[in-house]
């Protein structure tokens, strides 16, 4: 009953368009109202307490980071690495623009952020180059998905929290799956390129190659800090991401010079900002995953789904469809704060390791930004390529194959997942 | 008297952008001299407390702001294709609900903090009360009810065409 009542009103709330932050909130005071006999007051304490949760304090610190990476600049100096690195082989450019997303989105951490900064500049690009503004769109807009695996990634930290898992562990784990989806729309490109026949660029001389590559290298030696100060335990996910953010202001202001000092306040008002709304989410999300956890609902669903007698093959295949639908409708942090307090103890009951589920999940959501009604990068690629959003469905739909395929692969081989983090440990 | 006002509003606007960043700003230093000082095998007891403070004082004075310039996440793709005099009864139950949703959690927020006075007990590594601290808890929902009732005022006046 509480658990119909759970999801019954965040459903309803939702539909009325009601903010994700609100509606799971009003869900759990409801629930807690018709069924528990606990307080308002525990609630509001409930809510102060996300904000003293240690590990989500990163959370504002990475986002920081991003905003000081998230120039036009940055996308500039790693576009003429990348370029440099494979312009050569044939899609070259096509190639450059999907590395280039690879970098950008995991230093900015921001998906719709890689899009605009990457697409702006490389579809026109592109077109010039005689590639279709379809092949453009559609690979970008894939592209963009990946920062939300490569580490650091606010998902991966949001889903640590609220399922207790090692944020370390899953930074770690996120490497080889993001490489491995990076080779795969790689090997794609070439494919096409190769039938296609499509252009190739002058191969850039050693000279070129070392420049490029010593502008570029200040933005990405900070995945850099954050992984290598996290693995040799310099310091934990939390510190590292506000080095991490210290640094991303030293190179946009002293470095590259692309944000002035005295732009320097609009880039903190903005990065707060997005750090209030996410941890409103978050805080209410905390409300609703106490609703759950006193009406023992994870409990409740965990037991059912084992008397069914289901293998664990056939849960991460539901797991996966259900990932899918719901990241069609919701951004990814706000699916993990919903459907992980749930998935997680299942999980764990059937033999998934923690930091498996928190990978598949996180990449079930890089298809939910490209898949509709609410994929936003599909919107945020249609502003920039000045393409229908109907169009450019379809121009990511061959792209969004080469996903699922990956997806595939990672659900059913831990290893790809697992094996990095039992290396290191 | 209007002209007054709208400066005070003005002012105050400014004042939470400038708080918000400033915040941040704050939280990031003290966490990020910690680490160096830890190189020298030194450190504040305080930092990470403060820490935690600040961040929650950020939050809960940035939803309302979030409100102000439109920042939160909704589903609105079921509302977007009702029929407009639907549309509004939606947005308005909407509203309703939020509304309430603050009021719940603002009078949540007060028992919470009369409790924190009765106990009566500082931070543990701060020299202020808890219920002071945990003050801004009914500030800040009290100020996201305020900021949906404005944010709804001037859309209805905005666009009263849309609602035949």
């Amino acid at each position: 009953m509480s658990a119909l009542s759970l999801l019954l009103v965040l459903f309803a709330c939702l539909a009325l368009g009601i903010p994700v932050a609100i509606a799971l909130g009003l869900a759990s005071i409801v629930t807690i109202a018709l069924f528990a006999d606990q307080s308002l007051a525990v609630l509001a304490q409930r809510f102060f307490s996300a904000m003293q949760v240690y590990p989500l304090l990163a959370v504002p610190f990475f986002i920081l980071a991003g905003a000081f990476m998230t120039t036009g600049g940055v996308a500039k100096r790693l576009i003429a690495f990348a370029n440099a690195l494979v312009g050569h082989f044939q899609g070259g450019l096509a190639m450059a623009a999907l590395l280039a997303c690879a970098f950008f989105s995991a230093v900015s951490g921001s998906s719709p952020a890689t899009v605009v900064a990457v697409g702006s500049i490389m579809i026109a690009g592109m077109q010039r180059s005689g590639y279709s503004k379809e092949f453009a769109a559609g690979l970008i807009c894939n592209a963009g998905t990946l920062g939300i695996l490569i580490p650091p990634s606010i998902v991966l930290v949001v889903y640590g929290a609220v399922t207790e898992t090692s944020i370390r562990d899953l930074f770690i784990a996120g490497i080889l799956p993001g490489l491995l989806l990076t080779a795969a729309l790689l090997i794609s490109v070439a494919v096409i390129a190769r039938r296609k026949n499509m252009p190739r660029q002058p191969r850039a001389d050693f000279a070129t190659l070392l420049r490029t590559a010593r502008v570029a290298i200040w933005g990405l030696l900070l995945i850099v800090i954050i992984l290598g100060g996290i693995y040799m335990g310099v310091f934990t996910p939390t510190e590292a991401a506000a080095v991490a953010a210290v640094y991303a202001f030293f190179v946009a202001v002293f470095v590259y010079r692309d944000i002035r000092l005295r732009e320097v306040p609009r880039v903190l008002t903005e990065g707060a900002k997005v750090t209030a709304m996410l941890m409103f989410i978050i805080g209410n999300a905390f409300l609703f995953g106490f609703v759950l956890t006193t009406e023992q609902i994870p409990q409740m669903a965990s037991d059912w789904i084992t008397s069914l007698g289901l293998p664990p093959w056939a849960f991460l295949i539901a797991v996966n469809l259900l990932l899918l639908l719901a990241g069609n409708f919701m951004e990814p942090t706000s699916v993990i704060l919903i459907l992980a307090p749930i998935l997680f103890p299942i999980a764990t009951e059937l033999g998934i390791h923690p930091v498996h589920l928190g990978i598949i999940m996180t990449v079930n959501m890089e298809i939910g930004l490209i898949t509709p009604p609410v994929g936003l990068n599909l919107f945020v690629t249609s502003g920039v390529a000045g393409m229908s959003a109907a169009a450019v469905v379809r121009a990511a739909l061959p792209w969004l194959l080469v996903l699922l395929a990956v997806l595939i692969v990672i659900t059913y081989v831990p290893a790809v997942s697992l094996s990095l983090p039992a290396m290191l440990n | 008297m209007h002209a007054a006002i709208r400066r005070l509003s003005l002012a105050l606007d400014r004042l939470e952008e400038a708080f918000m960043g400033f915040a941040l700003a704050f939280m990031t230093i003290v966490t990020f001299v910690q680490v160096a000082l830890r190189a020298f095998g030194t450190g504040f007891v305080w930092s990470l407390e403060v820490t935690t403070y600040t961040f929650a004082w950020l939050v809960l004075i940035g939803m309302s702001y979030g409100v102000r310039t439109q920042a939160h996440i909704a589903v609105d793709f079921v509302t977007a294709k009702l029929p407009p005099r639907l549309a509004r009864t939606a947005a308005v139950t909407a509203l309703v609900l939020s509304l309430a949703y603050c009021v719940f959690m603002t009078l949540g927020s007060l028992v919470f903090v009369d409790r924190l006075m009765t106990l009566g007990n500082d931070a543990r590594d701060i020299a202020l009360p808890r219920w002071l601290l945990a003050s801004v808890l009914p500030l800040g929902f009290a100020l996201l009810g305020l900021r949906l009732v404005q944010a709804a005022w001037s859309s209805r006046r905005a666009a009263p065409e849309r609602n035949p």
